[in-house]
């Protein structure tokens, strides 16, 4: 378990790619903390990086107290979870799990204690003489998993996990890492490009784009208080509305007014709201409740309304939404401006 | 009926077809038996190349040696001369250059996979900065044909660099030029382009160092690619004529390949074709042990996201 600690760091490619911009940010001891962005903001450059995977063109990477910038990824003492399993194909289970700790001369009665507890703790026990190729996708990202945890290293790193698994086995093999992390209390960085795994397991979310770091907080900061459009739009499914403020009668010309599905309301509010006419297009029923996207102007909005909100598609319906949910931005910068326009 | 059993097979191993011609085709008759009986021709008529003259050699190996000049067609006429092949490897010393022959297969064997597994690893894996430099000259070299580079590695062999003590009639003399294959060194270098990085980095990770990376993890992958190259290196080997004629001068160490032509003269029919045919077991051994390796797919199951 250590701090892990980015002091300015950029890389910059050969070709002149600026993959990550002076990158400041500190992971606290045993902090799961997520990067997230879209494909090509640097998430996974940065976690590279951090493994010694990929070198450093400015700036310093501390793990606990020591800059690692020159040090090879062998000896940094961490352990990465890649996104294609990357088991070794001529190996069991067990000496996949065990090779790390064979490298690292550790005798040979402890490897078979902490490679049993490993199995133990991912259900891998009756697969250990298993080749992967013998195994289910779920059960080969467990053996990835395994790889990890049995090197008790100081930080994991795990780079999209999740995204070759199915729906159903990657919500379930989300609640098993972060079992693992909380058991563990590892310093964890986990990049993903789903904004749902970033909110659900990060302690704390740095999100990036086009390599340079947009904001860094709790879940709740940045789906309740974020710090520009591109925030506001990117966490949160479906993601927040953003028309120009006058549109609707908030803020001030060159303001941006942003505001979630859930606030829309249909029909009067009880508390200070501002009111628009819009358009329903279409109508999801999701069940237990309804996704309705609408047209305001040349503006889409989506709005989630209870399943007793009767709208059909076509018509003109009228909505509010409350003036303490609605967010605004400035236009040019992106930036917010106040995260409420009820003050 | 080797047909139909053929097709059987196909069908059943797949659970649907695997050929061109539907499981419903082939219940018509006139594709079963018009198909099958082209397949059955086809089948008889490439045993007959492909085995033909090795199981020819074989039977003339054990016959005497005036049957299989007047009937050179005939099954054993007047019975088998088992004393061809024992009077082979005593009195014409078969035993002798099939001893020479492997040794230098092996040395020259070893020596290739020596070369192009630590070159295409070095190229591929390691990749230093000029690692395309050097790839690009590997390459321009087998543009040179082979017979140009006679006289020069002749006077390299005859006056190495450094040792300062001529290779002529010493194993040294093929084993190092066997072991300078462009040929080899490229075909490893694209297979191992083609390994995930993704588990060269996990190795890495995990403690890897090259040495390690290539020993544990690198090669343990490549048994395809290394059968490929075994097969190519000790056939070459064992074949090669010119090569060892030049600088293994002495007869007790020349291979077989130089032998054969210089005992053909003075030795009975039936015996030369005895040693012959104990020239070609070892081939034929080697490549239906490594044949696994032309016919199965590279050994990543499971080991990445396809």
């Amino acid at each position: 378990m250590a701090e892990i600690r980015f002091e300015g760091v950029s890389k910059v490619y050969s070709d002149g790619t600026r993959a990550v911009e002076s990158l400041e940010l500190t992971i606290g001891e045993g902090e799961f903390m997520v990067f997230v962005g879209p494909s090509g903001c640097g998430k996974t450059t940065a976690l590279r990086m951090v493994a010694g995977l990929e070198e450093i063109s400015g700036g310093a990477i501390l793990i606990g107290d020591r800059v690692v910038n020159e040090i090879s990824p062998k000896h940094r003492d961490v352990a990465m979870v890649f996104q294609n399993y990357a088991l070794y194909p001529h190996m069991t289970v067990a000496e996949n799990l065990a090779f790390g700790l064979k490298l690292r001369k550790h005798n040979k009665g402890e490897i078979d204690e902490r490679v049993r507890a490993a199995a133990a703790a991912l259900d891998l026990e009756d697969h250990l003489e298993r080749k992967p190729r013998a195994l289910s996708g779920g059960q080969r990202q467990r053996v990835a998993l395994g790889r990890a945890i049995v090197r008790e290293p100081a930080a994991f790193l795990m780079d999209e996990p999740l995204s070759n698994l199915d729906a159903a086995l990657r919500v379930q093999t989300r609640a098993e890492i972060l079992k693992l992390q909380k058991r563990l209390a590892t310093t964890t960085i986990y990049v993903t490009h789903d904004q749902v795994e970033a909110m659900t397991m990060g302690d704390r979310i740095a999100v990036m784009k086009k390599g340079i770091l947009q904001q860094i907080g709790t879940p709740e900061e940045l789906y309740c208080r974020p710090a520009n459009v591109f925030v506001a739009t990117f966490i949160g499914s479906p993601s927040m509305s953003i028309v120009p403020g006058p549109m609707i009668g908030v803020g001030r010309e060159g303001q941006l007014a942003g505001f979630r599905p859930e606030h829309i309301e249909l029909g009067a509010s009880d508390v200070p709201s501002v009111r628009f006419d819009a358009v329903v297009e279409v109508v999801e029923y999701l069940g237990d409740e309804q996704l309705v996207h609408l047209r305001l102007g040349d503006q889409a909005l989506v709005a989630k309304l209870p399943v007793s909100a009767t709208v059909q598609a076509g018509a003109s319906e009228s909505f509010a939404v409350p003036l303490a949910s609605i967010a605004l931005f400035d236009s040019a910068s992106g930036e917010a401006t106040a995260w409420s326009a009820a003050a | 009926m080797i047909a139909f059993s053929f097709r059987r097979r196909i069908v059943r191993s797949g659970g649907e077809a695997q050929g061109l011609v539907s499981p419903a085709d082939w219940r018509r008759p006139r594709v079963k038996w018009g198909l099958g009986f082209a397949q059955t021709l086809l089948l008889v008529w490439l045993v007959v190349i492909g085995l033909g003259p090795i199981l020819w050699l074989a039977k003339s190996a054990i016959t005497p040696t005036q049957d299989t000049i007047t009937h050179p067609m005939a099954f054993f006429p007047h019975g088998f001369a088992w004393s061809n092949v024992t009077q082979a490897w005593t009195d014409v010393d078969v035993g002798r250059y099939f001893w020479n022959t492997i040794v230098i297969a092996i040395g020259s064997w070893l020596s290739q996979i020596l070369v192009a597994t630590t070159a295409g690893f070095a190229l591929s894996v390691l990749r230093p900065k000029y690692a395309k430099v050097i790839t690009g000259l590997l390459l321009t070299t087998l543009f040179v044909p082979a017979v140009v580079l006679l006289v020069p590695l002749y006077v390299e062999i005859v006056h190495p660099p450094l040792v300062h003590h001529s290779f002529i009639d010493s194993y040294w003399a093929i084993w190092l030029p066997a072991g300078a294959s462009a040929f080899n060194v490229v075909l490893i270098t694209r297979f191992f382009d083609n390994l995930p990085r993704e588990i060269f980095e996990a190795a890495r990770i995990d403690g890897c160092g090259p040495f390690r990376l290539f020993v544990s993890i690198v090669l343990p992958m490549s048994r395809p690619i290394l059968g490929v190259v075994s097969v190519f290196a000790l056939l070459a080997s064992w074949k090669d004529f010119l090569w060892p004629l030049l600088v293994l001068t002495d007869p007790n160490k020349q291979p077989l390949s130089v032998r054969l032509p210089t005992i053909q003269s003075q030795t009975e029919l039936g015996v030369f074709l005895a040693a012959m045919f104990i020239s070609c077991l070892v081939p034929i051994v080697g490549f239906l042990i490594f044949q696994r390796s032309f016919l199965r797919g590279g050994g990543l199951g499971g080991a990445i996201k396809g």
